[in-house]
């Protein structure tokens, strides 16, 4: 090339932007336990894929000595890759660069990797490790959380779109992670809250330390805005990976399909569901007991836990499951559990996952706090995502599906494609002794012995309705089915719901209860 | 405090344990009756029984401390 070669100058010039915040910055990024924004993105991508783009972007802010300041990168990185082979777009937040904090420029960044996912239907990875807005930008900071907002709304239900909050994440910054489909967290790293510990000092007098504000934990128990909690930044990644397998690219896609496996002999069907159904069990051992190779994903496994949700595939192919958890508190339905799962249906529904219900609840949570929380505002949430889901919606009740917990679990009656029921199940309008007491309340008061004929009304009334063949005698419950037999009638009715159409009536978008 | 709280407000059915018994915290305590189920409560920590405030037979409220652990 000779003496004009200007190679070498782009050479150092990338080298230079890509030291971030340099040596010592980096010292205290690693001493937290954390990797570096450029080491993060490649222990999640494919090796060598990672193409950086915008590695030479500047801030222009002039006040507070900003003129002074050089930030490599404006503290964010950006690019393409690959994860098994197939595109993504990613962006990660740069916090030995001033604090990964959020000024125009790094807004910009962030805002063309996402029009690019979006335009070229792939999924967007954010990375988030920021002290928040830059301050010296002022409403430019501001402009920048927008017009992510915007985008992260834009993109929902097309592209997947993952956040891994690996530092803080706090004042506006959080509501980008909140507006995607999966929040991953790491213990001790991840901080997500509106406010910090300092400002709740000033204005309430309340002392909370960062971790028992919005830690990992917190997230993923209390608040339910994480998905998918682990240990280390490297458990992180694992975890992301894991998940990328399940899901397809975009929303006009299926997902990967992966040679079919028959679920560990260990988990075998038949013993896992007590024939007293006051006894609780673990449904984890059912969904283990029905997926390939045993192999199911759960989602928000630490919050809600009386409803499990999550992916696994059947012959193959990935399956969104809804289930009820007797192991914890019994199962019921209530305001989080509603949530949890209405969301993940919707999710299911976007991305052309089909949806396996497995019933087994008492019905909805009673009780002065659930109401009072809006139980009927978030328990609708449910109804509404089932009735409005196009894609194949498979049922199948084991034993206790009683009032509005029937309907609300995939019903026919809210559009099921195909429900089953095994023989000790038990559909009914409520459980036997409630509705007998009702019932026959003259009876049982006016007799002489009052405990004697409530037990016996208790018996005639589980005789008569507390079974699954007065719903299969109306088509409610297309089969009584055996136990072993379950995967089979999954498989078919997956089958045979491959091309499903179903179209709703043309409307600009429905108002579910958000 | 390390309580063994009532998820659910329910009836206690039997309790599995008894003062000084070492318990871990996926071990269930006691079990709790409550929409129609009879729910195996966990000890939740590691550690002895140091107190145990329900009877077979009570009705408990939502939060209530059953059991205290050291």
């Amino acid at each position: 090339m000779g003496e004009n070669d200007k190679t070498p100058e782009l050479i150092k010039r990338r080298l230079d932007a890509q030291k971030g915040g340099g040596d010592q910055a980096i010292q205290k990024q690693v001493a937290m336990g954390k990797l570096t924004a450029r080491e993060r993105i490649t222990s999640l991508l494919d090796n060598e894929s990672f193409h950086e783009y915008d590695l030479f972007v500047e801030h222009d802010a002039r006040e507070f000595g900003m003129d002074r300041k050089i930030l490599a990168g404006d503290g964010v990185v950006i690019g393409t890759g690959t994860m098994y082979g197939s595109p993504v777009c990613v962006f990660a937040q740069d916090f030995t660069v001033a604090g990964g904090s959020l000024g125009l420029m790094h807004a910009r960044k962030i805002t063309k990797i996402m029009d690019h996912a979006l335009k070229m239907r792939v999924p967007l990875i954010g990375i988030n490790d920021s002290g928040g807005a830059r301050i010296q930008e002022g409403v430019n900071s501001l402009a920048g959380y927008g017009e992510i907002f915007f985008r992260n709304t834009q993109a929902s239900g097309v592209i997947p779109q993952i956040s891994v909050i690996l530092g803080p994440c706090a004042g506006g910054a959080v509501y980008s992670p909140a507006l995607t489909d999966f929040v991953f967290v790491v213990d001790k790293i991840s901080k997500m809250f509106i406010t910090g510990p300092s400002v709740i000092k000033t204005v309430l007098g309340e002392e909370i330390t960062m971790e028992e504000l919005g830690g990992a934990r917190v997230h993923s128990e209390i608040t339910g805005t994480a998905h998918f909690f682990a240990n280390t930044e490297a458990e992180c990644f694992e975890q992301i990976k894991k998940l990328c397998t399940f899901i397809p690219w975009n929303n006009t896609q299926k997902a990967k399909v992966f040679p079919a496996k028959p679920p560990k002999k260990k988990y075998n069907i038949e013993k896992i569901v007590p024939l007293d159904p006051r006894e609780p069990y673990d449904m984890k051992d059912m969904l283990k007991a029905l997926v390939d190779d045993s192999d199911f994903l759960e989602v928000q496994e630490m919050w809600a836990k009386n409803i499990i949700i999550g992916f696994g595939r059947i012959d193959g192919e990935t399956v969104g499951f809804v289930a009820n958890q007797p192991n914890y508190l019994a199962g019921v339905l209530d305001v989080d559990s509603s949530d949890k799962a209405a969301r993940f249906i919707r999710y299911c529904d976007a991305f052309n996952i089909p949806v396996v219900t497995l019933v087994d609840l008492p019905g909805y949570l009673p009780g002065a706090d659930q109401e009072h929380a809006g139980v009927i505002r978030h328990g609708a949430k449910i109804l509404y995502a089932y009735s409005e889901a196009t894609v194949p919606k498979i049922t199948v009740i084991f034993r206790k599906a009683y009032g509005g917990g029937y309907i609300a679990m995939n019903s026919r009656h809210l559009n099921a494609d195909f429900v089953f029921a095994w023989p000790n199940a038990e559909i009914a309008v409520m459980g036997p002794e409630g509705a007998a007491n009702i019932i026959f309340r003259k009876e049982i008061m006016e007799a002489d012995d009052p405990d004697k004929v409530r037990a016996e009304k208790v018996e005639l009334y589980k005789q008569k309705f507390a079974n699954p063949y007065v719903a299969a005698a109306k088509g409610y419950v297309d089969a009584v089915i055996e136990p072993e037999e379950t995967r089979d009638h999954l498989l078919r009715a997956l089958e045979i719901s491959e091309n499903k159409v179903a179209i709703g009536p043309k409307k600009k978008h429905g108002i579910p209860p958000f | 405090m390390k309580a063994v709280k009532a998820i659910i407000p329910g009836t206690i059915l039997e309790i599995l344990v008894k003062k000084g018994d070492k318990v871990t915290h996926d071990k269930p305590v006691l079990i709790l009756e409550a929409m129609k189920m009879n729910n195996r409560i966990q000890a939740e920590y590691d550690g002895k029984v140091k107190k145990i405030y329900v009877k077979v037979g009570d009705r408990v409220p939502k939060n209530f401390v059953m059991m205290e652990i050291e």
